[in-house]
Protein backbone atom coordinates (compact mmCIF):
# COMPACT_ATOMS: atom_id res chain seq x y z
CA UNK A 1 0.00 0.00 0.00
CA UNK A 2 3.18 2.49 0.95
CA UNK A 3 4.93 1.76 -2.24
CA UNK A 4 0.98 2.38 -4.50
CA UNK A 5 1.01 5.46 -2.59
CA UNK A 6 4.82 6.38 -3.12
CA UNK A 7 4.21 5.48 -6.38
CA UNK A 8 0.45 7.75 -6.93
CA UNK A 9 2.93 10.82 -5.82
CA UNK A 10 5.59 10.29 -7.78
CA UNK A 11 3.98 9.93 -10.99
CA UNK A 12 1.92 13.67 -9.84
CA UNK A 13 4.84 15.39 -9.06
CA UNK A 14 6.34 14.51 -12.18
CA UNK A 15 3.24 15.38 -14.27
CA UNK A 16 3.26 18.37 -12.47
CA UNK A 17 6.75 19.11 -12.76
CA UNK A 18 6.61 18.87 -16.63
CA UNK A 19 4.00 20.91 -16.85
CA UNK A 20 5.72 23.73 -14.94
CA UNK A 21 8.79 23.64 -17.01
CA UNK A 22 6.76 23.25 -20.71
CA UNK A 23 6.27 26.24 -22.71
CA UNK A 24 3.25 27.58 -23.89
CA UNK A 25 2.75 27.47 -27.42
CA UNK A 26 0.21 29.85 -27.87
CA UNK A 27 1.94 32.61 -25.68
CA UNK A 28 4.99 31.41 -27.73
CA UNK A 29 3.59 32.03 -31.35
CA UNK A 30 1.90 36.19 -29.70
CA UNK A 31 5.74 36.57 -28.54
CA UNK A 32 7.41 35.25 -31.99
CA UNK A 33 4.97 38.15 -33.42
CA UNK A 34 6.31 40.72 -32.11
CA UNK A 35 10.01 41.03 -33.67
CA UNK A 36 11.13 37.49 -34.34
CA UNK A 37 9.62 36.75 -37.72
CA UNK A 38 10.97 40.59 -39.11
CA UNK A 39 14.57 38.22 -39.79
CA UNK A 40 13.52 34.37 -39.15
CA UNK A 41 10.20 34.38 -41.02
CA UNK A 42 6.89 33.60 -40.67
CA UNK A 43 6.93 30.13 -38.14
CA UNK A 44 10.82 30.50 -38.70
CA UNK A 45 10.84 29.79 -41.84
CA UNK A 46 14.68 31.12 -42.33
CA UNK A 47 14.84 34.36 -44.43
CA UNK A 48 17.84 35.62 -46.50
CA UNK A 49 20.84 34.63 -43.98
CA UNK A 50 18.54 34.45 -40.98
CA UNK A 51 18.42 30.85 -40.22
CA UNK A 52 15.32 28.41 -40.07
CA UNK A 53 14.43 27.80 -36.67
CA UNK A 54 10.97 25.57 -37.18
CA UNK A 55 10.64 22.64 -35.94
CA UNK A 56 14.11 22.97 -33.73
CA UNK A 57 13.90 20.60 -30.36
CA UNK A 58 12.83 22.30 -27.24
CA UNK A 59 16.26 21.76 -25.48
CA UNK A 60 18.23 23.10 -28.58
CA UNK A 61 15.57 26.60 -28.27
CA UNK A 62 16.10 26.79 -24.83
CA UNK A 63 19.43 26.84 -24.78
CA UNK A 64 20.24 29.10 -27.68
CA UNK A 65 17.93 31.63 -26.52
CA UNK A 66 19.88 32.08 -22.84
CA UNK A 67 23.05 31.40 -24.24
CA UNK A 68 22.56 34.74 -26.34
CA UNK A 69 20.44 36.27 -23.67
CA UNK A 70 23.53 35.74 -21.25
CA UNK A 71 26.10 37.85 -24.27
CA UNK A 72 27.97 34.88 -25.47
CA UNK A 73 28.63 35.09 -28.93
CA UNK A 74 28.10 31.80 -31.01
CA UNK A 75 27.88 32.32 -34.72
CA UNK A 76 27.57 35.79 -37.31
CA UNK A 77 24.72 37.17 -36.25
CA UNK A 78 25.38 36.60 -32.48
CA UNK A 79 25.36 40.34 -31.98
CA UNK A 80 21.64 40.67 -33.61
CA UNK A 81 20.24 37.81 -31.63
CA UNK A 82 21.62 39.02 -28.09
CA UNK A 83 20.13 42.08 -28.36
CA UNK A 84 17.22 40.62 -28.93
CA UNK A 85 17.22 37.99 -26.10
CA UNK A 86 18.57 40.35 -23.38
CA UNK A 87 15.05 41.14 -22.54
CA UNK A 88 13.01 37.68 -22.51
CA UNK A 89 12.07 36.16 -19.37
CA UNK A 90 12.71 32.30 -18.42
CA UNK A 91 8.97 32.10 -19.36
CA UNK A 92 9.57 33.74 -22.96
CA UNK A 93 12.07 30.92 -23.79
CA UNK A 94 9.93 27.97 -22.47
CA UNK A 95 6.95 29.43 -24.69
CA UNK A 96 8.89 30.55 -27.51
CA UNK A 97 10.93 27.56 -27.70
CA UNK A 98 7.58 25.48 -27.51
CA UNK A 99 6.08 27.14 -30.20
CA UNK A 100 9.07 26.67 -32.54
CA UNK A 101 9.22 23.01 -31.96
CA UNK A 102 5.98 22.69 -33.21
CA UNK A 103 7.16 23.21 -36.53
CA UNK A 104 5.03 26.03 -37.67
CA UNK A 105 6.70 26.90 -40.38
CA UNK A 106 6.33 23.26 -41.87
CA UNK A 107 2.65 23.30 -41.46
CA UNK A 108 1.47 26.05 -43.44
CA UNK B 1 -18.44 84.69 -29.35
CA UNK B 2 -15.05 85.24 -31.13
CA UNK B 3 -13.07 82.29 -30.38
CA UNK B 4 -15.65 80.20 -31.34
CA UNK B 5 -16.53 82.14 -34.50
CA UNK B 6 -12.59 80.83 -35.05
CA UNK B 7 -13.59 77.41 -34.66
CA UNK B 8 -16.48 77.33 -36.69
CA UNK B 9 -14.32 78.86 -39.38
CA UNK B 10 -11.77 76.53 -39.02
CA UNK B 11 -13.94 73.66 -38.50
CA UNK B 12 -15.61 74.70 -41.72
CA UNK B 13 -12.58 75.39 -43.45
CA UNK B 14 -10.96 71.62 -42.52
CA UNK B 15 -14.13 70.03 -43.67
CA UNK B 16 -13.52 72.23 -46.97
CA UNK B 17 -10.09 71.09 -47.16
CA UNK B 18 -11.15 67.51 -46.47
CA UNK B 19 -13.74 66.98 -49.40
CA UNK B 20 -11.41 68.99 -51.48
CA UNK B 21 -8.61 66.48 -51.18
CA UNK B 22 -10.89 63.43 -51.76
CA UNK B 23 -12.07 65.17 -55.09
CA UNK B 24 -8.73 65.54 -56.12
CA UNK B 25 -7.85 62.38 -55.13
CA UNK B 26 -10.11 61.15 -57.54
CA UNK B 27 -8.73 63.44 -60.20
CA UNK B 28 -5.65 63.29 -60.27
CA UNK B 29 -5.11 59.56 -61.12
CA UNK B 30 -4.53 57.73 -58.04
CA UNK B 31 -3.79 54.13 -58.75
CA UNK B 32 -5.39 51.36 -57.43
CA UNK B 33 -2.92 48.86 -56.47
CA UNK B 34 -3.46 45.06 -56.57
CA UNK B 35 -1.07 42.23 -55.67
CA UNK B 36 -0.87 38.97 -56.59
CA UNK B 37 1.19 35.68 -55.74
CA UNK B 38 2.81 34.01 -59.46
CA UNK B 39 5.58 32.03 -57.43
CA UNK B 40 5.38 30.61 -54.21
CA UNK B 41 7.68 27.67 -52.54
CA UNK B 42 10.52 29.52 -53.74
CA UNK B 43 13.88 29.70 -51.88
CA UNK B 44 15.28 33.30 -51.44
CA UNK B 45 14.20 34.54 -54.59
CA UNK B 46 16.51 37.50 -55.47
CA UNK B 47 15.76 38.94 -58.54
CA UNK B 48 13.63 38.82 -62.21
CA UNK B 49 14.76 39.69 -65.55
CA UNK B 50 11.99 39.59 -68.75
CA UNK B 51 12.18 38.82 -72.48
CA UNK B 52 9.79 41.58 -74.21
CA UNK B 53 7.73 38.29 -74.21
CA UNK B 54 6.95 38.55 -70.96
CA UNK B 55 9.14 34.94 -70.27
CA UNK B 56 10.53 35.32 -66.96
CA UNK B 57 13.80 34.58 -65.59
CA UNK B 58 14.42 34.60 -61.70
CA UNK B 59 17.13 33.24 -59.22
CA UNK B 60 17.09 31.43 -56.07
CA UNK B 61 20.13 32.54 -53.82
CA UNK B 62 21.21 28.81 -52.75
CA UNK B 63 19.90 27.66 -55.59
CA UNK B 64 20.20 28.51 -59.18
CA UNK B 65 17.87 30.74 -61.93
CA UNK B 66 15.24 29.77 -63.68
CA UNK B 67 12.37 31.18 -66.43
CA UNK B 68 8.73 30.97 -66.07
CA UNK B 69 7.63 31.42 -69.87
CA UNK B 70 5.12 33.43 -70.97
CA UNK B 71 2.81 29.86 -71.24
CA UNK B 72 3.06 29.68 -67.46
CA UNK B 73 5.68 26.67 -67.59
CA UNK B 74 8.83 26.43 -65.14
CA UNK B 75 12.07 25.52 -66.40
CA UNK B 76 15.25 25.17 -64.06
CA UNK B 77 17.86 26.24 -66.47
CA UNK B 78 21.58 26.55 -64.13
CA UNK B 79 22.07 25.38 -60.76
CA UNK B 80 24.66 25.80 -58.52
CA UNK B 81 26.50 22.92 -56.43
CA UNK B 82 24.70 20.45 -54.74
CA UNK B 83 21.24 21.41 -56.18
CA UNK B 84 19.67 19.00 -57.99
CA UNK B 85 17.11 19.29 -60.97
CA UNK B 86 18.40 21.90 -63.41
CA UNK B 87 19.31 21.35 -66.50
CA UNK B 88 23.08 22.04 -65.81
CA UNK B 89 24.58 23.24 -63.06
CA UNK B 90 28.30 25.33 -61.85
CA UNK B 91 29.73 23.65 -58.96
CA UNK B 92 32.18 26.65 -58.63
CA UNK B 93 28.97 28.26 -58.15
CA UNK B 94 28.08 28.77 -53.94
CA UNK B 95 26.18 30.44 -51.25
CA UNK B 96 27.37 31.32 -47.92
CA UNK B 97 25.40 34.02 -46.06
CA UNK B 98 24.10 37.38 -47.76
CA UNK B 99 26.28 36.02 -50.74
CA UNK B 100 24.91 33.50 -53.61
CA UNK B 101 22.85 33.83 -57.04
CA UNK B 102 21.30 37.33 -56.70
CA UNK B 103 20.86 39.80 -60.25
CA UNK B 104 20.41 38.67 -63.54
CA UNK B 105 19.59 40.68 -66.82
CA UNK B 106 17.94 40.07 -69.77
CA UNK B 107 20.18 41.27 -73.24
CA UNK B 108 17.99 44.08 -75.32
CA UNK B 109 18.93 41.94 -78.42
CA UNK B 110 18.08 38.56 -76.65
CA UNK B 111 15.54 38.17 -79.27
CA UNK B 112 18.55 37.48 -81.51
CA UNK B 113 21.69 36.68 -79.43
CA UNK B 114 19.86 34.77 -76.62
CA UNK B 115 22.02 35.81 -73.91
CA UNK B 116 21.15 36.60 -70.27
CA UNK B 117 23.94 37.62 -67.65
CA UNK B 118 23.97 36.21 -63.95
CA UNK B 119 25.71 37.28 -61.03
CA UNK B 120 26.82 34.81 -58.23
CA UNK B 121 29.17 34.04 -55.67
CA UNK B 122 32.00 31.66 -57.30
CA UNK B 123 35.24 29.75 -56.02
CA UNK B 124 36.77 29.80 -59.39
CA UNK B 125 38.93 32.60 -59.56
CA UNK B 126 40.15 32.52 -55.73
CA UNK B 127 43.49 31.30 -57.00
CA UNK B 128 46.00 32.45 -53.90
CA UNK B 129 44.03 34.61 -52.07
CA UNK B 130 41.09 34.50 -50.09
CA UNK B 131 43.12 33.84 -47.46
CA UNK B 132 41.61 35.76 -44.81
CA UNK B 133 39.38 38.66 -44.93
CA UNK B 134 42.28 41.19 -45.44
CA UNK B 135 43.39 39.29 -48.43
CA UNK B 136 42.51 40.63 -52.25
CA UNK B 137 39.46 37.73 -52.98
CA UNK B 138 37.83 37.89 -56.33
CA UNK B 139 34.67 35.69 -55.28
CA UNK B 140 31.73 37.11 -56.86
CA UNK B 141 31.45 37.12 -61.03
CA UNK B 142 29.28 38.17 -63.32
CA UNK B 143 28.40 35.61 -66.11
CA UNK B 144 26.69 35.41 -69.53
CA UNK B 145 24.76 32.56 -70.93
CA UNK B 146 22.99 31.60 -74.08
CA UNK B 147 19.62 30.36 -73.66
CA UNK B 148 17.79 28.03 -76.30
CA UNK B 149 15.00 28.44 -78.09
CA UNK B 150 13.12 25.44 -76.26
CA UNK B 151 14.13 27.80 -72.94
CA UNK B 152 14.47 24.65 -71.42
CA UNK B 153 18.79 25.15 -71.42
CA UNK B 154 21.11 27.15 -71.25
CA UNK B 155 25.11 26.76 -72.98
CA UNK B 156 28.52 28.77 -73.68
CA UNK B 157 28.65 30.40 -70.12
CA UNK B 158 31.20 33.03 -70.47
CA UNK B 159 32.50 35.02 -67.55
CA UNK B 160 32.97 38.71 -68.38
CA UNK B 161 33.64 39.84 -64.62
CA UNK B 162 36.10 37.74 -62.52
CA UNK B 163 37.40 39.93 -59.80
CA UNK B 164 34.51 41.18 -57.70
CA UNK B 165 35.33 40.68 -54.11
CA UNK B 166 34.05 38.59 -51.69
CA UNK B 167 34.19 38.53 -47.76
CA UNK B 168 35.54 34.94 -47.11
CA UNK B 169 35.51 34.80 -43.64
CA UNK B 170 33.20 35.67 -40.18
CA UNK B 171 34.59 39.00 -38.29
CA UNK B 172 34.19 40.66 -35.61
CA UNK B 173 30.64 42.78 -36.51
CA UNK B 174 26.69 42.32 -36.62
CA UNK B 175 25.89 40.78 -39.54
CA UNK B 176 29.76 39.72 -39.28
CA UNK B 177 29.20 36.27 -41.11
CA UNK B 178 31.09 35.35 -44.48
CA UNK B 179 29.27 36.32 -47.81
CA UNK B 180 28.66 39.80 -46.44
CA UNK B 181 28.05 43.15 -48.94
CA UNK B 182 27.90 41.68 -52.64
CA UNK B 183 25.56 44.24 -54.20
CA UNK B 184 24.78 42.55 -57.17
CA UNK B 185 22.28 43.94 -59.45
CA UNK B 186 22.61 44.16 -62.81
CA UNK B 187 20.35 46.19 -65.25
CA UNK B 188 21.34 47.14 -68.70
CA UNK B 189 21.25 51.17 -69.02
CA UNK B 190 19.30 53.07 -71.95
CA UNK B 191 22.35 53.36 -74.01
CA UNK B 192 22.53 49.66 -73.46
CA UNK B 193 25.36 48.99 -71.61
CA UNK B 194 25.26 46.44 -68.84
CA UNK B 195 25.30 48.35 -64.84
CA UNK B 196 26.01 45.88 -61.91
CA UNK B 197 26.59 47.03 -58.48
CA UNK B 198 28.75 45.68 -56.19
CA UNK B 199 29.43 45.96 -52.18
CA UNK B 200 31.96 46.91 -50.16
CA UNK B 201 32.25 42.95 -47.92
CA UNK B 202 33.25 44.36 -45.06
CA UNK B 203 36.57 45.17 -45.75
CA UNK B 204 37.78 48.85 -44.73
CA UNK B 205 39.42 49.98 -47.42
CA UNK B 206 37.49 48.76 -50.22
CA UNK B 207 35.12 51.66 -51.10
CA UNK B 208 37.43 54.15 -51.91
CA UNK B 209 39.86 51.43 -53.39
CA UNK B 210 41.23 52.87 -56.99
CA UNK B 211 41.13 48.84 -58.27
CA UNK B 212 39.64 46.52 -55.99
CA UNK B 213 36.08 46.00 -57.45
CA UNK B 214 33.62 46.77 -54.41
CA UNK B 215 31.40 49.13 -53.20
CA UNK B 216 30.66 50.04 -57.29
CA UNK B 217 28.64 50.60 -59.83
CA UNK B 218 30.37 48.98 -62.66
CA UNK B 219 29.13 50.22 -66.22
CA UNK B 220 30.64 47.92 -68.70
CA UNK B 221 29.90 46.22 -72.34
CA UNK B 222 28.44 42.96 -72.64
CA UNK B 223 32.24 41.37 -73.02
CA UNK B 224 33.02 42.60 -69.51
CA UNK B 225 34.85 45.87 -70.98
CA UNK B 226 34.79 49.35 -69.05
CA UNK B 227 32.30 51.81 -71.59
CA UNK B 228 34.36 53.94 -72.92
CA UNK B 229 32.99 56.95 -71.49
CA UNK B 230 33.32 55.97 -67.91
CA UNK B 231 35.09 59.13 -65.86
CA UNK B 232 36.44 57.45 -63.07
CA UNK B 233 39.28 59.31 -60.61
CA UNK B 234 42.71 59.22 -62.68
CA UNK B 235 44.63 55.08 -61.76
CA UNK B 236 41.17 53.74 -60.80
CA UNK B 237 39.51 51.09 -62.82
CA UNK B 238 37.77 51.97 -66.04
CA UNK B 239 35.36 49.63 -65.48
CA UNK B 240 33.52 51.49 -62.73
CA UNK B 241 31.29 54.50 -63.01
CA UNK B 242 31.00 55.22 -59.30
CA UNK B 243 32.46 54.19 -56.42
CA UNK B 244 32.42 55.08 -52.76
CA UNK B 245 29.15 53.03 -52.24
CA UNK B 246 28.31 51.09 -49.30
CA UNK B 247 26.24 47.75 -50.93
CA UNK B 248 23.83 48.83 -53.58
CA UNK B 249 21.10 46.11 -54.31
CA UNK B 250 18.35 48.99 -56.69
CA UNK B 251 19.36 50.40 -59.87
CA UNK B 252 17.39 51.63 -62.30
CA UNK B 253 17.13 54.42 -64.77
CA UNK B 254 14.74 57.67 -65.05
CA UNK B 255 12.29 57.06 -67.90
CA UNK B 256 12.67 61.20 -68.89
CA UNK B 257 16.56 61.26 -68.52
CA UNK B 258 17.73 57.97 -68.60
CA UNK B 259 19.97 59.28 -65.56
CA UNK B 260 20.75 55.74 -63.47
CA UNK B 261 19.47 56.11 -59.69
CA UNK B 262 20.56 53.78 -56.73
CA UNK B 263 19.04 52.39 -53.87
CA UNK B 264 21.45 51.62 -50.76
CA UNK B 265 21.20 49.87 -47.63
CA UNK B 266 22.95 52.09 -44.88
CA UNK B 267 24.88 50.73 -41.68
CA UNK B 268 22.12 51.09 -38.70
CA UNK B 269 21.39 54.09 -40.22
CA UNK B 270 20.54 56.53 -43.40
CA UNK B 271 19.28 54.39 -46.44
CA UNK B 272 19.89 56.36 -49.07
CA UNK B 273 18.85 56.93 -52.86
CA UNK B 274 21.48 58.77 -55.23
CA UNK B 275 21.04 60.24 -58.33
CA UNK B 276 24.70 58.35 -59.83
CA UNK B 277 27.17 61.24 -61.10
CA UNK B 278 29.91 59.68 -64.01
CA UNK B 279 32.71 59.45 -61.70
CA UNK B 280 31.37 60.43 -58.34
CA UNK B 281 31.98 58.82 -55.15
CA UNK B 282 29.05 57.69 -52.88
CA UNK B 283 31.15 59.00 -49.59
CA UNK B 284 31.35 55.76 -47.91
CA UNK B 285 34.39 55.23 -46.38
CA UNK B 286 34.75 52.76 -43.37
CA UNK B 287 38.56 52.72 -42.79
CA UNK B 288 39.87 52.71 -39.80
CA UNK B 289 42.18 55.94 -38.40
CA UNK B 290 40.42 58.61 -40.76
CA UNK B 291 37.36 61.09 -40.44
CA UNK B 292 38.52 61.40 -36.35
CA UNK B 293 38.16 57.72 -35.75
CA UNK B 294 40.56 55.15 -34.27
CA UNK B 295 40.99 51.35 -34.87
CA UNK B 296 37.70 49.39 -35.37
CA UNK B 297 36.81 45.79 -34.95
CA UNK B 298 39.16 43.81 -38.07
CA UNK B 299 40.02 47.33 -39.74
CA UNK B 300 36.31 47.91 -40.61
CA UNK B 301 33.89 50.69 -39.03
CA UNK B 302 31.01 49.94 -40.65
CA UNK B 303 29.54 49.67 -37.60
CA UNK B 304 30.90 51.74 -35.20
CA UNK B 305 30.29 53.62 -32.84
CA UNK B 306 29.15 51.04 -30.75
CA UNK B 307 28.81 48.39 -33.09
CA UNK B 308 27.18 45.85 -30.41
CA UNK B 309 24.13 47.91 -28.52
CA UNK B 310 21.07 49.26 -29.59
CA UNK B 311 21.33 52.73 -29.79
CA UNK B 312 19.01 55.68 -30.80
CA UNK B 313 18.44 55.52 -34.33
CA UNK B 314 18.56 59.24 -34.95
CA UNK B 315 21.92 59.77 -32.29
CA UNK B 316 23.15 56.56 -34.43
CA UNK B 317 22.54 58.68 -37.20
CA UNK B 318 24.84 62.02 -35.90
CA UNK B 319 27.79 59.97 -34.73
CA UNK B 320 27.93 56.80 -36.89
CA UNK B 321 30.52 56.50 -39.77
CA UNK B 322 28.42 58.54 -42.33
CA UNK B 323 26.99 56.74 -45.44
CA UNK B 324 28.09 59.85 -47.40
CA UNK B 325 31.45 61.91 -46.11
CA UNK B 326 30.76 65.28 -46.54
CA UNK B 327 35.13 65.62 -46.57
CA UNK B 328 34.86 64.39 -50.40
CA UNK B 329 34.98 66.73 -52.93
CA UNK B 330 33.28 64.59 -55.36
CA UNK B 331 30.22 63.60 -53.23
CA UNK B 332 26.90 62.52 -54.70
CA UNK B 333 24.77 63.57 -52.31
CA UNK B 334 21.37 61.70 -51.64
CA UNK B 335 18.36 62.56 -52.85
CA UNK B 336 16.93 60.65 -49.98
CA UNK B 337 18.10 59.03 -46.59
CA UNK B 338 15.39 57.05 -45.18
CA UNK B 339 14.53 60.06 -42.24
CA UNK B 340 18.04 58.63 -40.81
CA UNK B 341 16.71 55.41 -40.89
CA UNK B 342 18.49 51.82 -42.16
CA UNK B 343 15.78 49.46 -43.09
CA UNK B 344 16.85 47.50 -45.57
CA UNK B 345 16.71 49.00 -48.59
CA UNK B 346 16.75 46.55 -51.31
CA UNK B 347 16.17 47.30 -54.80
CA UNK B 348 14.66 49.75 -56.99
CA UNK B 349 11.98 50.41 -60.42
CA UNK B 350 11.17 53.26 -61.68
CA UNK B 351 7.02 53.04 -62.59
CA UNK B 352 5.94 53.30 -66.04
CA UNK B 353 2.68 53.89 -68.26
CA UNK B 354 -0.02 55.92 -67.57
CA UNK B 355 -1.72 53.19 -65.47
CA UNK B 356 0.65 54.09 -62.89
CA UNK B 357 -1.75 57.38 -62.58
CA UNK B 358 0.79 60.47 -61.05
CA UNK B 359 2.72 57.89 -59.67
CA UNK B 360 4.35 57.50 -63.21
CA UNK B 361 7.71 58.19 -63.87
CA UNK B 362 8.02 58.22 -59.70
CA UNK B 363 10.66 55.36 -58.21
CA UNK B 364 9.39 52.14 -56.48
CA UNK B 365 11.77 51.04 -53.73
CA UNK B 366 11.42 47.75 -52.12
CA UNK B 367 12.27 47.44 -47.89
CA UNK B 368 13.20 44.63 -45.80
CA UNK B 369 13.76 45.92 -42.43
CA UNK B 370 14.27 43.33 -39.26
CA UNK B 371 13.50 46.19 -36.62
CA UNK B 372 16.27 46.54 -33.69
CA UNK B 373 17.52 48.83 -31.99
CA UNK B 374 14.56 51.58 -31.73
CA UNK B 375 13.93 51.21 -35.79
CA UNK B 376 11.08 50.02 -36.88
CA UNK B 377 10.72 47.28 -39.39
CA UNK B 378 10.43 48.29 -43.25
CA UNK B 379 8.44 45.78 -45.18
CA UNK B 380 7.28 47.99 -47.70
CA UNK B 381 7.36 49.69 -51.08
CA UNK B 382 7.79 53.54 -51.21
CA UNK B 383 6.90 55.37 -54.07
CA UNK B 384 9.34 58.25 -54.18
CA UNK B 385 9.15 61.65 -55.99
CA UNK B 386 12.56 62.72 -57.26
CA UNK B 387 13.24 66.35 -57.78
CA UNK B 388 13.93 66.77 -61.79
CA UNK B 389 17.99 67.48 -60.68
CA UNK B 390 17.92 64.43 -58.43
CA UNK B 391 19.51 66.40 -55.07
CA UNK B 392 16.00 65.83 -52.86
CA UNK B 393 12.68 64.40 -52.94
CA UNK B 394 9.31 65.69 -52.96
CA UNK B 395 7.35 62.94 -51.22
CA UNK B 396 7.31 59.26 -50.45
CA UNK B 397 4.29 57.52 -50.35
CA UNK B 398 3.45 53.95 -49.33
CA UNK B 399 2.27 51.85 -51.74
CA UNK B 400 -0.57 50.21 -50.22
CA UNK B 401 0.20 46.60 -51.52
CA UNK B 402 -1.71 44.97 -48.55
CA UNK B 403 1.56 43.10 -48.02
CA UNK B 404 4.22 43.17 -45.11
CA UNK B 405 6.90 41.05 -46.64
CA UNK B 406 10.84 41.87 -46.94
CA UNK B 407 10.95 43.41 -50.15
CA UNK B 408 13.84 41.85 -51.94
CA UNK B 409 13.98 42.43 -55.55
CA UNK B 410 11.54 44.67 -57.73
CA UNK B 411 11.75 44.79 -61.45
CA UNK B 412 8.69 46.46 -64.16
CA UNK B 413 7.72 43.46 -66.61
CA UNK B 414 7.32 44.13 -70.28
CA UNK B 415 3.70 44.51 -69.12
CA UNK B 416 3.68 47.59 -67.28
CA UNK B 417 3.49 45.60 -63.54
CA UNK B 418 5.84 45.92 -60.67
CA UNK B 419 7.39 42.18 -60.10
CA UNK B 420 8.17 41.86 -56.50
CA UNK B 421 10.66 39.16 -55.21
CA UNK B 422 10.53 38.35 -51.72
CA UNK B 423 12.23 36.89 -48.87
CA UNK B 424 9.64 34.93 -47.69
CA UNK B 425 9.59 32.51 -50.90
CA UNK B 426 7.54 34.29 -53.68
CA UNK B 427 7.35 36.30 -56.32
CA UNK B 428 3.97 38.80 -56.31
CA UNK B 429 2.87 40.77 -59.58
CA UNK B 430 2.02 43.95 -58.04
CA UNK B 431 -1.03 45.78 -60.88
CA UNK B 432 -1.95 49.47 -61.12
CA UNK B 433 -5.27 50.78 -62.99
CA UNK B 434 -6.65 54.46 -62.83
Amino acid sequence: MRNFVSAILCFVFLSLSSHAFSGDAGAGEKRYAVNCGNCHGPGGMGLASYPKISGKEVAYLTDRLKTYRSGKRIGPNSDLMIMMAKPLTDVEIDNLAAYLATDPAGKK
Amino acid sequence: MLKKSKLLSAAIFSAATLLAANGQADTMGTPKISAMSILNGLENPWDMAFTKNGDMFFTEKCKGFSVKTSSGKVNKLYGMKGTSGYNSAGDDLFCSGQAGMLGIAVDPNFKKNRRIYVASASTKYHGSGCKDNFDVCNGNIIMRFEVSKDMKSVSNRTDIVNDIQYKPFESDHPFGGPGAHNGNRLRFGPEGYLWATTGDRHKGDVPQHPTLLGGNVLRIDTDGKAHPGNKPPKGFDKRMYTYGHRNVQGIDFRPSDGRAFTAEHGPWHNDEITALVNGGNAGWDPKPNVAGRGDCPDKYCGYMPNQKEGMLPAARAEAGTPMSDERFKDLMPPAWNNNGLSQGTGSAAFLKGSQWGYWEGRLAVGIMGIAFGGTPSGMRIDVIDITKDGKAIKSVIQMPTGLTKRFRGLRLGPDGALYAAVDEGEIYKITARK
